[in-house]
């Protein structure tokens, strides 16, 4: 799927999850940079991405995603 | 041996000097055989445990690390982790168990007396424990690789300055610097040093002060005031704090001075504004674990359920850290209470930050206060079943507090309440200083040279006048 693409559908999960109707979806973003970026959160923004996409991450990938250019890795890997 | 103790004041000292002389090559030697010596003085057969824990988890991460089978992996993992678990369980647990069968089967009029076993636990068996599962399942999920010199496998799961109370170390942290062998510079062993005063600090002069305060009183909680007990409630969560808190403080100091980077285990956790930051405050070393290694993949498998998945993966985690810290219904109880607390807030937390930021609370001084106020009331309440004997002396605490009126106990020794204030009043300055001014009122990072040494001064004399030198145990030692 195309970068941009990506972005649009995870921009409004970010928004909603965060409760923050600013925040940009970037590569770098992480959980340093949001401050209601939680352990509670994460795994809310978890479900709402394997919905979204259709797909199933793995309790090991979540270890391998440490910002959103991660992640976003992550879900081209298995569309 | 403790850090207390005058074994520890020769033992540290000469092994640093064997190790410091000893030539690099064979460094990690030098300091395997310093661990093993310190926990031999403990108990001899304990270091038998230890060693046997450290073989078991060297060779299934070895085995992990070789097989490209995904369930292969998977079982070396499970088999490793119940054969490390089991010793823990069997210690921990095993007299409860058995006086649990002994009831029931008396219940029913069978009367089989069981042989009646009390075991002692090994000192330290759930810290090396806990950080030997952490490693295993980082190999496991590709987070790190399986370490090939079992020498730094073992000076991991047995370094001294962690091995009986934490914190609770990581592979991904430790190995790599054992592998490679820093020496410390100039700044950093003066750093460390200044940990383990403030660390002597807070053990000796405020928790075992304390400590004598609050023991008198929960020894007889049935006999005293409410404003006693209040106040001995209040004292507890700081007798904690400053106990394990000084215990971390000494332990990242001394492995300071042998040149290793200890994660931290306390960042001031009674100026937390939530039950959920308190957490990420206060024995981090542990949460960080459980959080890794229990909560994450509960809520992972829960997640389908969203927040209903969530609250159940809090519970079963705080649940689990209440059975840990003892096998009793107040830990139990006192692990449901936190899960309630975590809950609520994570429940609320949304609305909670919409109407804050509606009114700009978070830049409002009286409002941070009082949530730091009423955390640390929550806190403390949820104390008080943690530290009763049972759950009907909790109650009847609490009871005593809203209605028994009368003089606050002073005791034989004033001398008590008023070192414990003066002490306490340190920490909670430093603390302030350090949380809301940092640059500011600094005392031991003053830019002049003359406040720096005043204020080691006061601290060093502080701690000989009146620190207790004849304490108990570090309170996690039972752990």
């Amino acid at each position: 799927m195309e970068k941009e693409e990506m972005v649009k559908k995870l921009t409004p999960i970010f928004r909603n999850v965060f409760g923050d109707e600013t925040l940009e979806v970037t590569d770098e973003l992480s959980a340093l940079n949001v401050a209601s970026w939680d352990s509670l959160s994460h795994m809310l923004l978890i479900t709402e991405v394997e919905n979204q996409f259709t797909i199933k991450f793995k309790l090991k990938d979540l270890n391998k995603m440490k910002n959103v250019g991660d992640m976003m890795a992550m879900i081209n890997s298995k569309l | 041996m403790t850090f207390t103790s005058l074994n520890f004041l020769i033992f540290f000292p000469l092994l640093a000097l064997c190790y410091f002389i000893t030539p690099v090559k064979y460094r990690l030697y030098t300091l395997l055989a310093g661990n093993y010596f310190f926990y031999i003085n403990v108990k001899p057969v304990y270091a038998l445990l230890l060693a046997g824990i450290t073989l078991c988890t060297y060779y299934f991460t070895r085995q992990i690390q070789k097989n490209d089978k995904e369930s292969i992996k998977k079982i070396y993992l499970i088999i490793n982790i119940i054969l490390i678990l089991l010793p823990l369980f069997f210690f921990k647990y095993f007299s409860k168990v058995n006086d649990f069968f002994f009831s029931a089967l008396n219940s029913i009029h069978i009367r089989w007396p069981l042989p009646d076993i009390k075991l002692l636990l090994p000192i330290g068996i759930s810290f090396y424990t806990f950080m030997s599962i952490g490693y295993i399942i980082d190999v496991y999920n590709e987070e790190i690789e399986a370490e090939e010199n079992i020498g730094v496998v073992a000076a991991f799961t047995s370094f001294f300055p962690l091995l009986l109370s934490g914190p609770i170390e990581r592979a991904k942290n430790m190995l790599p610097q054992f592998k490679q062998l820093k020496q410390p510079d100039y700044n950093s062993i003066f750093q460390a040093m200044k940990l383990i005063l403030w660390g002597y600090f807070m053990k000796l002069v405020i928790a075992d002060r304390i400590g004598i305060y609050v023991d008198i009183v929960f020894a007889n909680s049935g006999h005293h005031t409410g404003r006693t007990l209040l106040l001995a409630s209040i004292l507890y969560p700081f007798q904690v704090y400053a106990d394990l808190g000084g215990y971390s403080l000494i332990a990242i100091g001394t492995a300071g001075l042998l040149g290793f980077k200890v994660m931290l285990n306390f960042n001031r956790p009674f100026f937390a504004t939530s039950i959920a930051e308190l957490w990420r405050r206060w024995h981090i070393s542990l949460i960080t674990w459980l959080t890794d290694y229990v909560y994450t993949p509960l809520t992972f498998t829960f997640r389908k359920y969203k927040m209903r998945g969530i609250i159940l993966a809090l519970m079963i985690t705080f649940i689990i850290s209440g059975i840990w810290h003892g096998a009793a219904l107040t830990f139990l109880v006192w692990g449901f209470i936190q899960g309630i607390y975590l809950s609520i807030e994570a429940l609320t937390s949304k609305r909670r930050m919409q109407f804050e930021k509606k009114y700009n609370l978070r830049k409002k001084g009286w409002y941070i206060f009082l949530e730091i106020v009423v955390v640390f009331i929550l806190f403390a309440a949820s104390q008080v079943i943690g530290r009763a004997e049972n759950m009907a002396t909790a109650f009847n605490i609490y009871h005593r507090i809203f209605s028994v009126s009368g003089p606050l106990f002073i005791g034989d020794a004033p001398s008590i309440l008023i070192y414990s204030i003066i002490g306490l009043l340190m920490l909670l300055i430093k603390d302030f200083t350090d949380e809301f001014a940092p640059s500011q009122m600094q005392f031991f990072n003053n830019k002049r040279k003359s406040v720096r040494i005043m204020a080691y001064a006061t601290i060093a004399i502080l701690i000989l006048l009146i620190g207790v030198f004849d304490g108990g145990q570090f309170i996690y030692f039972k752990f």
